[in-house]
């Protein structure tokens, strides 16, 4: 990470995370997800966006992920069309050069990971919607 | 490319789906006047694809389309008639210039001619059309008008009238004086009334009576009848019509060999042919970009919605205050219905448009190649999504030229095999689910597969001693620069194509397969997603959720006296069925009491006792039902589910019905297992 860039700052499964802007549609107020009768895991169900089904993720698919989840309040729309369930918004927040390790290997959210990233006295996930998908494509092949 | 000119090259595009339309039109009878305005619509079309040809800076196109706008006025200006063999000739052109503008949009370089293979016949043409001795003959002049007026007249003008008055029609003059603030609209109307009647030769301007503030035109128009009421000018335009010429005032001397046909009482006249019947190049086309058919149609998902929940908010209330706006609710939805059916065939196009492109390619291949062909089209009413039409022609075209340069055989291989000396070629489309099925298949020597092996040997794709599947075999034909010609023929076999072809399916989410027997055949199947389609269903409700299936498949339904678990089975006409229940098939919990209604599913074109067919147990039958369906986005993709649509209780799952069966099967085996 060698530049400034804007992050969405959220809480999501569980977790205070971040994602980079440039890597997001919008983000919208959590509607029903209308579930998928033997749908592929790690997809909870679709939601209707802009008139076409959003696929919306299951955090419960994601390795280290608590089995109970506050219910969502919002949802971040990545640009890969893909809902991913917020359980509350922060707000952004503009990340400086300095402050980013590489993702612990013994974090399981390593493989979703760019690297944490410092924020006041608290490491963040930085998150990598392309690693999200490659995750949900293995999840497919190997459920 | 400049994206600067996608709207020109767009509108090529359409200018060639409106010239192979016409030219297919004028292989039918038709009245003589809508065969001189699909001419003229076709003298257009060249002129303009010359216009715009130039202006992309494509001068050797422009100097071909300039040829063919030459014979469209020869045609007009009857100085040629319109036969089968100059239709033929004329489509020939038509796809020469489109597969050029292909290759052109692709970056190839220009060929130096784009007739080079019509040359013979468009020379015949031209000189088939030289005046005869004597020179042109004019009949203008007994036109019942003004000198000056006639002096207006253009060449074109002049020689329909000249034309029109040996055919032995009448012409009528139909004065008009038009408001200023819509006189545009009301001519244009009036003219499309007055070309339903006859052949509308000319509009001039007029002048206008005195005490008037309009704008006056004259109509000048050849027709054995007229029918002022039919014309509806409105009172105040003070519409007066009056024969202009008679044709037979005309002078012995000056009549056409053979002599013109007699005059036929109006009584005896055809009707003139309904407004409907008009020809189409007096049809308003609309150019608007996708992205805001899009927006349109995501607007009326979120209107949908609304409607939705202001319809469960009404049956909340139960009372009786709410039948009639329940009523209206209803309304609302089938009109909703309607429009985003409009606006789904906004962007389709009728499968014929690409068999229309493939015709008199096959015909003239037919020719060049001197082996007859019997060639049959299937499913031209079906309907595809217009993107796929433009990036599916070439690749057609390439399976096609494939079939006949290598496929088939020649008539004397064909008649010491047994066979009919003209070879078949069958190319067929039907939708399956949300796909779109095209099938081209002959009867010819099949895919040469120990030839095929050897390639693939030699190439390093497979090796050798192993054993290889004809399946295999096959898809090896689709590798890149793949080819078993040891020569590039005129037609095919350059080694370059089959990859190509696979790779614009692949690239729109299809696939392709090969098969073939030798000696029997071969079949070549594209199977090509759509990503919106309207298909008729069978409502139904398992476990709490509503489903469609698609009713190609449901070949009954019918009710069971006991309720039945899955893997019991159920007799269906006669025949034993196995049954299953839905919920099993996409694993939702099943009803522990059974179930009692069934529907049973057959494989699409499968008759009686062929094909699969099973029972599947649902909970509810609600009905059927027209669904808009919307695909699903890969990372959703789900077995059995090929999409949803919005329904008032939310999404309804439309279901796949072969990939049902499968699940069906799959389950029953599990049973049988116990798995």
């Amino acid at each position: 990470m060698s530049e400034s860039s804007t992050f969405l700052h959220a809480w999501a499964a569980g977790r205070e995370i971040l994602l980079p802007v440039h890597d997001l549609r919008e983000v919208v107020a959590f509607t029903p997800v209308t579930p998928l009768p033997g749908g592929p895991r790690g997809i909870q169900g679709v939601v209707l966006h802009q008139g076409e089904f959003l696929p919306v993720l299951d955090w419960k698919a994601v390795p280290g992920c608590p089995p109970d989840l506050e219910p969502a309040l919002a949802m971040a729309v990545l640009r890969p069309r893909l809902g991913l369930p917020l359980d509350r918004l922060i707000g952004t927040l503009e990340a400086l050069e300095a402050g980013w390790q590489e993702p612990p290997e013994d974090d399981p959210w390593s493989p979703i990971m760019v690297s944490l990233c410092r924020v006041d006295d608290r490491d963040l996930p930085l998150l990598d919607p392309d690693r999200l998908l490659a995750l949900l494509h293995r999840l497919r092949k190997h459920p | 490319m400049d994206q600067s000119f996608d709207d020109v090259w767009a509108e090529c595009e359409d200018l060639f789906i409106q010239a192979r339309q016409t030219l297919t039109s004028l292989k039918e009878p038709q009245p003589a006047h809508l065969v001189q305005a699909s001419v003229n619509a076709l003298f257009r079309a060249t002129h303009t694809l010359k216009g715009m040809a130039g202006m992309l800076g494509f001068p050797r196109f422009s100097q071909a389309a300039h040829r063919l706008e030459d014979i469209f006025d020869l045609m007009r200006k009857g100085r040629l008639r319109s036969t089968d063999s100059l239709i033929e000739t004329l489509e020939s052109g038509i796809q020469a210039l489109e597969s050029g503008l292909v290759g052109l949009r692709r970056g190839r370089p220009e060929p130096d001619d784009y007739l080079h293979a019509l040359r013979r016949q468009l020379g015949e043409l031209e000189a088939l059309a030289r005046p005869s001795e004597g020179g042109v003959r004019d009949l203008t002049s007994m036109l019942d008008l003004p000198t000056d007026v006639l002096k207006g007249l253009s060449d074109y003008e002049r020689t329909r009238v000249t034309a029109v008055l040996l055919a032995g029609t009448p012409i009528y003059g139909i004065n008009v004086c038009l408001d200023f603030s819509s006189f545009d609209e009301r001519l244009r109307a009036l003219s499309e009334a007055a070309g339903s009647q006859g052949e509308l030769i000319s509009t001039l301007p007029w002048e206008a009576p005195e005490d008037s503030l309009g704008l006056a035109f004259l109509l000048v128009v050849g027709t054995h009848a007229m029918d002022i009421q039919a014309l509806g000018a409105l009172p105040e335009e003070g519409l007066e019509a009056r024969r202009l010429a008679d044709p037979k005032r005309i002078p012995a001397s000056l009549r056409a060999e053979p002599a013109p046909a007699a005059e036929v009482p109006p009584a005896e006249v055809p009707p003139p042919a309904a407004p409907a019947a008009a020809p189409a190049q007096d049809m308003e086309v609309l150019r608007l970009p996708a992205q805001r058919v899009e927006a349109l149609e995501a607007r009326l998902m979120a209107v949908a919605q609304l409607r939705d929940a202001a319809s469960r908010i009404l049956r909340k209330r139960q009372d009786q205050d709410t039948e009639q706006p329940l009523a209206m609710m209803g309304e609302i939805e089938i009109g909703l219905l309607e429009v985003q059916k409009s606006l789904l065939q906004m962007r389709m196009v009728r499968v014929d448009s690409l068999f229309q492109r493939i015709e008199p390619m096959v015909k003239a291949l037919s020719r060049d190649t001197g082996k007859p062909v019997r060639l049959s089209f299937h499913g031209g009413d079906l309907e595809l999504e217009r993107n796929l039409l433009g990036r599916l022609t070439e690749p057609f075209l390439h399976l096609v030229r494939n079939a006949l340069d290598h496929g088939l055989e020649s008539p004397s291989e064909r008649l010491a095999q047994g066979k009919n000396e003209a070879g078949a070629l069958r190319i067929s489309a039907s939708q399956r689910g949300r796909n779109l099925r095209f099938d081209i298949r002959d009867d010819g020597r099949g895919f040469d597969l120990a030839l095929i092996e050897a390639r693939g040997i030699a190439l390093g794709l497979i090796k050798e001693g192993q054993p290889h599947s004809p399946e295999r075999l096959h898809r090896l034909a689709l590798e890149p620069g793949f080819s078993t010609q040891e020569r590039a023929s005129q037609l095919s076999g350059r080694g370059v194509g089959m990859d190509v072809v696979r790779a614009e399916v692949e690239g729109l989410g299809g696939e392709i397969q090969i098969s073939s027997e030798p000696r029997r055949g071969s079949l070549v199947r594209l199977s090509l997603p759509l990503s919106r389609a309207v298909v008729s269903c069978l409502k139904v409700r398992c476990d709490r959720q509503a489903f469609g299936i698609p009713l190609s498949h449901v070949l009954r339904v019918q009710a069971s006296p006991s309720a039945l678990q899955g893997g019991e089975h159920v007799e269906v006409l006669g025949q034993n069925l196995p049954m299953e229940s839905l919920q099993a098939c996409l694993r939702l919990p099943e009803p522990a009491g059974g179930q009692r209604l069934l529907v049973v599913l057959r494989q699409q074109g499968a008759s009686a006792g062929a094909g699969l067919e099973i029972v599947l147990g649902v909970d509810e039958v609600v009905g059927r039902a027209e669904l808009l369906l919307r695909s699903l986005p890969e990372l959703a993709h789900t077995p059995g589910v090929m999409g949803g649509s919005l329904q008032e209780e939310g999404i309804l799952w439309v279901l796949d019905p072969e990939a049902v069966m499968g699940l069906a099967v799959d389950s029953l085996m599990r049973r049988v297992a116990r798995v």
